[in-house]
């Protein structure tokens, strides 16, 4: 066990670092606190991410073959750190990055890849994930929204919700059923958001403007040349997108600079004196780190080039007791944050609430270790 | 970074379990709050599993995983002291480890008896003496450790004054406690996943309740990040790290060893199940050096200043 950073990685991070503090304009942290859906936040980050793509920063741990620079997992863990420490100014193009890319260099066509790789790669493309619908939210293999091959082509009816970067997303990966099968009548189709037949609504939220929607789709027509693998795949595929969604957000990361932005605040106004609130400051830098060492434990395995499943659920759930011990540490130490005194820390506090939320809740995630990490029988249906 | 354990550290583990087979599973003659073995503790000895770390290729952390694994085992070994805290004070050091705090020294300690090294941490200094039989009293207490008391102020009692900092041995103690509280938590969770998935009521397993499966799985959750804080503690020898996987370890096992228990409903009140001589060895860990308090205090420290 060896738990140095190469010179190598902390040249990778210094460089981050340079690049973001050269980059991200004075008041970004104030600029920040726009949704990382927004309007605004959205426009910015087709900037930021040209920026990090002439660099070669954004997707240096793809393959070399399509562009990317083939870093290993810990460099791609790197990169998501800085950025989300940094407040994401990457913006939804996260997701393009962390496993929307993967997922089509993994099973994409040839025409596939040509067509969506390269915007992703040069900072251009915004994805919505066309995920849960009103009746199948964390059980997803209840979702309706129905794709009926029609000659050469499939015709979309149904309705997706809470579908983030929806209002502005140019591309749908849509999960839809092809056949009554639970799991195997589901497949995936890439979806042109300007399609006739679809409408977006935003959905009020409490992480900003812009977050999430609900999407209609009426008797949409979409070519089967959309469709990612084989009909009935996507299950699989669905999972090894959500493998990487889960670890490709190290929430722990912010969290942990949330934390000590906070206590840094506190140490100038004189505030953190007491032992009540040091106590409680380390309960929380607890849970950061043991999420973090959760996560990189799951990271070297991968960096090794070995399967990982369940064990990610565990690094996933860590990560969110960590966030909300840090933002309930916030919420009763610097009350002041939530409002306009600390964006950093409102901004944290914004996205904090996704996190035993999105990419399958808290609640899935023990389902999970419990069957196949404890092995536990599972419960009957 | 690379986590996957060395080729050494695979033949020492591997060395270990086959060492510690005979001892995998609690006596059942001998039901009681603790058991240890004579047998066990000289086969350790003998075979330098306690010496790890003075080999600087093998180092804190391959002590910290044979504590870990030792830990998993019913039977209580004073491991954690002897490979993680002796190395300060030499080779030469006899064992038992019995680290007290020189402001606490009335608490009971986990294997102090005569023939024992009592190591007085105080703020400043740290000093030692061998103890003798009317230095001590054992306790009959309600932990899986054999326990005894100091009848005497252990830095009046001294015969030796080290050249060690203070500090250096709170963070090695802080890295045994939680090295041994990965494994001991490890241990009584297999315990009770096991139980659970056997027992049936209302026509199927307890394992198949989710009113159990969640807290299980975070008590997984828990147990993993107490194992992964305390090994890279031992490996940078920081004392926030250090004071960051004491209070996790402390803190989970508050969180944990009643659940544990609760899980097992009443065979989890008998001595006949075994899990108690994991849980109450976390319990016992669970006030040394200032308890939650007190790891959390020494890492905002460490951490904040």
């Amino acid at each position: 066990m060896n738990f140095a950073w190469t010179d190598a990685e902390i040249a990778f991070r210094q460089r981050l670092r340079d690049f973001l503090a050269a980059t991200l304009p004075d008041d970004w942290e104030r600029f920040s606190q726009h949704g990382p859906a927004s309007p605004a936040l959205t426009h910015y980050a087709e900037t930021f991410c040209g920026k990090l793509a002439d660099e070669k920063l954004l997707t240096p741990h793809w393959p070399k073959e399509i562009g990317g620079e083939g870093l290993d997992p810990w460099h791609q863990t790197i990169l998501a750190e800085e950025m989300w420490v940094a407040g994401e100014p990457r913006g939804g193009q996260y997701m393009n990055v962390n496993w929307i890319g993967p997922t089509l260099i993994r099973y994409g066509t040839p025409e596939q890849q040509a067509r969506y790789l390269p915007p992703i790669a040069e900072g251009r493309a915004l994805w919505c994930q066309g995920f849960s619908e009103p009746g199948a939210g964390s059980d997803l293999a209840s979702l309706r929204t129905r794709a009926e091959l029609v000659g050469d082509s499939y015709h979309v009816t149904g309705q997706k919700i809470w579908t983030s970067y929806a209002g502005l997303a140019q591309t749908c990966f849509l999960v839809c059923r092809t056949s009554d099968d639970r799991k195997k009548g589901i497949s995936i189709l890439l979806v042109p958001m300007d399609t006739p037949g679809i409408i977006v609504r935003q959905i009020p939220s409490l992480i900003g403007e812009g977050d999430i929607h609900e999407v209609f789709f009426d008797d949409c027509v979409v070519p089967a040349t959309a469709r990612l693998g084989e009909e009935g795949e996507a299950w699989s595929i669905i999972g090894y997108s959500l493998t990487n969604e889960r670890l490709g957000i190290p929430r722990y990361s912010l969290a942990r600079a949330a934390l000590d932005r906070a206590v840094s605040i506190m140490q100038t106004q004189d505030e953190f004196t007491g032992e009540a609130v040091k106590i409680e400051a380390a309960h929380c830098a607890a849970l950061c780190e043991a999420a973090r060492m959760a996560s990189y434990a799951i990271i070297d395995r991968r960096a090794r080039g070995e399967a990982i499943g369940a064990e990610s659920s565990s690094a996933r759930f860590a990560t969110v007791m960590a966030e909300r011990r840090v933002a309930e540490f916030v919420v009763e130490y610097l009350p002041e944050a939530l409002a306009d005194a600390h964006p950093y820390l409102k901004m944290h506090h914004q996205r904090g609430i996704v996190a035993g939320i999105a990419a399958g809740a808290a609640e899935i995630q023990l389902n999970i270790i419990a069957t196949d990490v404890l092995k536990l029988p599972r419960e009957p249906r | 970074m690379d986590l996957a354990l060395t080729g050494d550290q695979v033949a020492i583990l591997d060395a270990l379990d086959s060492l510690a087979k005979p001892f995998a599973s609690p006596p059942t003659h001998d039901i009681a709050f603790a058991v240890v073995s004579a047998d066990l503790d000289r086969a350790l000895a003998e075979g330098g599993f306690l010496d790890v770390a003075f080999d600087p290729d093998l180092g804190m952390v391959t002590a910290a995983l044979v504590v870990e694994r030792l830990a998993r085992l019913p039977f209580a070994t004073a491991a954690a002291t002897s490979a993680l805290v002796r190395p300060l004070f030499g080779g030469d050091a006899p064992r038992p480890i019995c680290l007290v705090e020189a402001r606490q020294s009335k608490r009971p300690t986990r294997f102090l008896r005569e023939g024992a090294l009592v190591a007085a941490v105080g703020a400043d200094s740290v000093s030692s003496f061998v103890a003798t039989g009317d230095q001590v009293r054992t306790e009959d207490a309600l932990f899986a450790y054999p326990m005894g008391s100091l009848l005497v102020d252990p830095v009046r009692a001294a015969t030796t004054t080290h050249e060690i900092a203070p500090d250096a041995v709170r963070i090695r103690w802080r890295i045994a406690l939680a090295a041994e509280a990965a494994g001991l938590l490890a241990a009584a969770l297999d315990s009770v996943s096991a139980y659970t998935t056997d027992r049936q009521q209302f026509g199927r397993p307890l394992a198949t309740f989710q009113a159990l499966r969640h807290r299980m799985a975070e008590a997984q959750v828990r147990t993993n990040g107490v194992y992964w804080l305390a090994m890279k503690a031992a490996a940078t020898l920081d004392a926030g790290d250090a004071a960051l996987a004491a209070l996790h370890a402390q803190e989970s096992a508050r969180s944990c060893v009643y659940d544990f228990h609760q899980f097992l409903g009443a065979m989890g009140m008998t001595l006949e199940h075994p899990l108690h001589l994991w849980t109450c060895r976390l319990k016992a860990l669970a006030s040394e050096l200032g308890g939650r308090g007190g790891q959390a205090l020494a890492a905002a420290d460490a951490i904040w200043g």
